[in-house]
């Protein structure tokens, strides 16, 4: 793992939503890893840390299930990079694990806030 | 597209050029070049880190793993090739005798004929042929008449199939210009269509064919890869058979080798009317054939149950039109006689190899099992052994954080390695083991190992591995990791529940030598018994062969051997020539009852008249060696108008004409037609085979009797009685170019034919005793070496305090003694209910001769000590001091 120091305020990111958060980003077309740790990076104002090496693992992990593809192409500033992009079966899980995200976030607030829970069954 | 692995290098690859891609986004945010470059470096953290992680995802790691342990295991095995070596030859050994004889009792015992819907296929067989017939064996064979009958019935069995072989032995063919000789059969039109054989060339008969009695052959595949190379164009093709043309229309299924015994028939013929390819190859009998003749009951038949029919009813149905067909020709059924009864037995499998080989062959199978068993026994001890002797290396393995499912796999991968050796060695023992088991068994039919002999080895494989995986695993765990701080051999070694299961494995390998070694001891003493039997003939320098000529008629068929024989008798290095219609040690005989003094001979209740006759030539006696006891042997001047003579043996004086002197008294056929004058009794000696019993013989001379046929020549020579042969093929072929030596062998080997499977069997037998032995004791050498190694501390100790060397050596030595007197108290009785079940197979011996016993526990004694022997004496010669300091 990472030995580096985390003195900042950024967020380790939870197990197993890095994939999520890589095919939403691929979700705006092909991107290459680094750009996709970028793109993560401002997105979430620099909450998120990625670990650069489990984001390769994982792109790894995609491309192997057939979520995404990749391909070696010319970055704009015309470096050599491997480009990635969704699959149609990529499209289909990121819908799923959205979902699956939204039923979650949704949980942990009714137990984080069972008033505000509670008022929206009443609502 | 297929999914293709990426290369690390890729990998790598990419990394490097996000790390390029980092370090201008860095650049373009205001940072200098290096520090851009050191600070996208610092931010994707270890990049070594990531190219690991990324190798165990995306490697087969398991494989990796495997191949590590693959590698590690040979080598470790390699350490140590004495026991690498034993292990796998004791697999290979074990392995390969089962694989071997398993082989052969599924090709011959389980398997099914290769034809259509086996299981409603039956032979046909009679209880007893009617009084006034000759049959070729009362119980299997039919007269024409019979089988017409049954056939135009229609009902039960549909269709009924006949089949008969052209000769006894093999029958001339000729292709191109060359004679040669093969094996073939006339059957019914139905047969091939009946049986359910498919031609993959050409066609198979029609009842047209049968009706017509065409001219057409069909051959076997096997005959067709023999002779023809698989060559298509055979179809069309003139085979001459007994100098008869023929034409080739078709070549049968694969593996289908004909419905006879034992043999495999190289063609079939439709069923034929005319002299020369008379049933058996017999001569016409009062000029009929064997269609006209109803007296001659010698076709076989073969059925199939029509649809819905069982057997009971079918046999019902044909029972009384068979009773009416059995008396055709012959006129009503003498007083008191009982009408023959039909009926019919399983024709699935292959009748005359069960009846030959099955229980023998039954029983060697429970030998090698046997065998198998000791030999797994043997290999999971000698591991076990092993294992116990690496404790400290799997200790070891377990303090530096090794699991245990590491340890298990390696176990298992060395196993693995043990047995995939052991198992491709014996596969290439069982095919060498399988082809000489066929060739001394005689058995054609093919013998290769098909897929449930494969799925068998394979069952035993993978059975062994995993036992020998998980047998040393509890040796292995049994020492925990901080087992690997001690060091003292008499602490880590004090596993009593261990040492007693070795124990109990050793004496009840012990038992089994007992009885593999009282089996193979009772079937060796009867294979000598057999051997020595004495044959009451001079077999050495008699070399013997058939002729088969056309014969036009009897006076043409008696010149043509008169001058063969005057021929062959001036060839240099021949003492004397004779002729007999039937071969001796063939196994077969002619068999009747004879008129004594005008009349069927009285005998008491039950006692049998059968008499084994036979027709000869001059000089029969003389030529085999045979002592005359009284009179004369046949002669030259014995021809077809000099008075009919006869010579009788012993037996049959002794049985019909006892108390008188049997010369000049008449004998002759059983209806009466033909007399002769006894002029000679000879000593009694073998006709049939080695292992036959004195019975009444009467022999005539060939010239004189009415009927003339395919003979047997047998020659006396000086040396080596094949090396006659090629000059005695010229002869023949001067006198009819298309005549082959039928057969030619010595005589001496085809006695020996006739207990061929007992031979084998005992060899076999012998040999599977012998592997036990040896397996035995190195299973005892290997598992007392290894208690003795762990023993050391604690023998040192004893001499220290004062123990002599005896004492050592009688510790040891007592301990397998224990053992061996354990094995043999369970083994003797077990072996004397094997001897029960070998019975039928002895020749000569009790089931529970006592000498064989003794023999069989005195050799496992003798094993017992020799393998003792060694470790015993290792032992004595401990050093007390350096055993102690060992510690």
């Amino acid at each position: 793992m990472s030995t580096r120091e985390n003195n900042d305020d950024r967020i380790a990111l939870l197990q197993g939503t890095l994939d999520l958060l890589i095919l939403r980003t691929l979700l705006l077309g092909s991107c290459h890893g680094q750009g996709v740790a970028r793109i993560i990076q401002r997105q979430s104002e620099e909450a998120f840390l990625v670990d650069h090496g489990s984001l390769y693992v994982a792109l790894q992990r995609l491309e192997e299930r057939k979520w995404i593809r990749a391909k070696w192409g010319v970055s704009d500033n015309n470096r050599k990079a491997r480009f990635y992009s969704l699959t149609p079966k990529g499209r289909e899980q990121l819908i799923e694990k959205i979902g699956e995200w939204r039923r979650l976030t949704r949980a942990m607030d009714m137990i984080l806030e069972p008033g505000s829970g509670l008022k929206g069954e009443e609502a | 597209m297929f999914r293709r692995k990426r290369s690390a290098k890729d990998f790598q690859a990419e990394i490097e050029a996000h790390l390029a891609l980092e370090a201008d986004d860095l650049k373009s945010e205001g940072l200098g070049a290096d520090e851009a470059r050191w600070k996208a470096r610092r931010e994707f953290g270890n990049v070594r880190a990531a190219q690991e992680r990324f190798y165990l995802k995306s490697r087969l790691v398991w494989l990796d793993k495997l191949l590590r342990d693959m590698r590690f295991g040979i080598r470790s095995l390699l350490q140590s090739p004495g026991f690498a070596l034993t292990a796998v030859l004791t697999l290979a050994l074990g392995i390969g005798a089962n694989t071997a004889v398993f082989s052969v009792m599924n090709a011959v015992l389980l398997k099914s004929l290769p034809v259509g819907d086996p299981q409603r296929l039956v032979y046909l067989r009679t209880s007893d042929a009617p009084r006034g017939t000759g049959t070729i064996d009362s119980n299997l064979t039919f007269s024409y008449p019979v089988y017409d009958a049954l056939r135009q019935q229609n009902k039960g069995l549909t269709p009924v199939m006949a089949f008969v072989p052209l000769s006894g032995s093999k029958v001339a063919v000729r292709v191109g210009t060359e004679p040669e000789e093969a094996e073939g059969d006339m059957v019914s039109g139905t047969f091939f269509s009946g049986l359910g054989v498919s031609l993959p060339l050409g066609r198979g008969f029609s009842q047209d064919d049968e009706t017509q009695h065409a001219p057409i052959a069909v051959i076997s595949y096997n005959y067709w890869t023999r002779r023809f190379a698989r060559d298509p164009g055979v179809l069309g093709k003139t085979f001459y058979v007994s100098a008869v043309p023929m034409t080739i229309v078709g070549v049968a299924a694969e593996g289908f080798e004909g419905v006879e015994d034992g043999g495999s028939t190289d063609f079939w013929i439709p069923l034929q009317n005319r002299r020369e390819l008379n049933a058996w190859g017999n001569p016409t009998e009062d000029g009929k054939l064997y269609m006209a003749d109803s007296t001659w009951w010698c076709l076989q038949m073969i059925g199939r149950l029509a649809p819905g029919v069982t057997r009971a009813q079918a046999v019902a149905q044909l029972q009384p039109v068979f009773q009416k067909a059995a008396y055709v020709g012959l006129g009503s059924p003498q007083a008191g006689e009982m009408p023959p009864i039909l009926s019919v037995v399983d024709a699935k499998g292959f009748r005359g190899y069960d009846q030959m080989y099955g229980n023998p062959l039954r029983i060697l199978m429970a030998m090698v099992g046997l065998v198998l068993l000791i030999a797994l026994a043997n290999v999971a001890m000698l591991l076990m052994a092993r294992n116990a002797a690496r404790q400290r290396e799997f200790s070891l393995r377990q303090a530096l954080g090794a699991g245990r499912g590491e340890l298990l796999r390696q176990l298992l991968v060395e196993s693995f390695i043990l047995v995939t050796a052991g198992g491709a060695l014996a596969w290439g023992f069982a095919e060498m083991a399988t082809r000489l088991l066929g060739q001394w068994a005689q058995i054609e039919s093919s013998l290769t190992p098909d897929r449930t002999v494969l799925l068998l080895t394979l069952g035993v494989l993978v059975f062994a591995a995993l036992l020998f995986g998980l047998a040393p695993l509890r040796v292995a765990l049994a020492g925990k990791a901080e087992l690997a701080l001690k060091t003292s051999a008499a602490t880590s070694n004090t596993n009593a529940g261990k040492s007693r299961m070795g124990r109990v494995t050793v004496a009840l390998q012990m038992t089994m030598c007992v009885v593999l070694l009282v089996s193979a001891g009772l079937l060796l003493r009867t294979l000598q018994n057999l051997e020595n039997t004495p044959l009451g003939m001079d077999v050495d320098g008699l070399v013997v062969f058939g002729v088969n000529p056309n014969i036009p008629s009897l006076p043409a068929g008696r010149a043509f051997y008169q001058k063969l024989i005057d021929k062959l008798r001036v060839l240099p290095g021949v003492e004397s020539v004779t002729i007999a219609a039937a071969r001796l040690g063939s196994g077969s005989s002619y068999n009747n009852s004879m008129m004594v003094d005008g009349r069927l001979p009285d005998v008491a209740n039950g006692a049998s008249q059968a008499v084994r006759s036979n027709v000869v030539g001059p000089g029969f006696f003389h030529t085999l060696g045979v002592p005359i006891l009284s009179g004369r042997d046949f002669a030259d001047s014995d021809t077809a108008s000099s008075p009919h003579v006869g010579i009788i043996n012993e037996e049959f004086a002794k049985r019909f004409l006892s108390g008188v002197n049997p010369l000049g008294h008449t004998i002759g056929t059983d209806d009466g037609q033909y007399t002769m004058t006894v002029v000679g009794v000879v000593k009694d000696h073998k006709y049939r085979s080695i292992d036959e019993e004195p019975i009444p013989m009467a022999w005539y001379e060939y010239a004189q009797i009415p009927i003339i046929g395919p003979m047997h020549v047998e020659m006396r020579v000086h040396g080596d009685p094949l090396a006659i042969l090629p000059a005695a093929q010229k002869v023949v072929q001067q006198i009819d170019s298309n005549l082959p030596l039928i057969r030619p062998i010595t005589q001496r080997a085809q006695f020996e034919t006739t207990i061929a499977h007992q031979i084998l069997f005992a060899r076999l037998a012998g040999f599977f005793g012998f592997l036990a032995v040896v397996l035995v004791a190195t299973g005892l050498y290997g598992a007392l070496a290894y208690r003795v190694s762990q023993r050391t501390a604690e023998i040192g100790v004893r001499m220290a305090v004062g123990a002599g060397r005896g004492q050592v050596v009688w510790m040891i030595l007592k301990d397998s003694l224990t053992l061996t007197v354990g094995g043999v108290v369970i083994g003797v009785p077990l072996a004397m209910l094997v001897g029960r079940a070998l019975a039928s197979t002895l020749y000569g011996i009790t089931p529970l001769d006592g000498a064989t016993y003794l023999l069989a526990v005195a050799g496992v004694t003798v094993v017992a000590l020799v393998a003792s022997a060694i470790p015993a004496g290792r032992a004595a010669s401990v050093d007390p001091m350096r055993a102690l300091r060992m510690e």
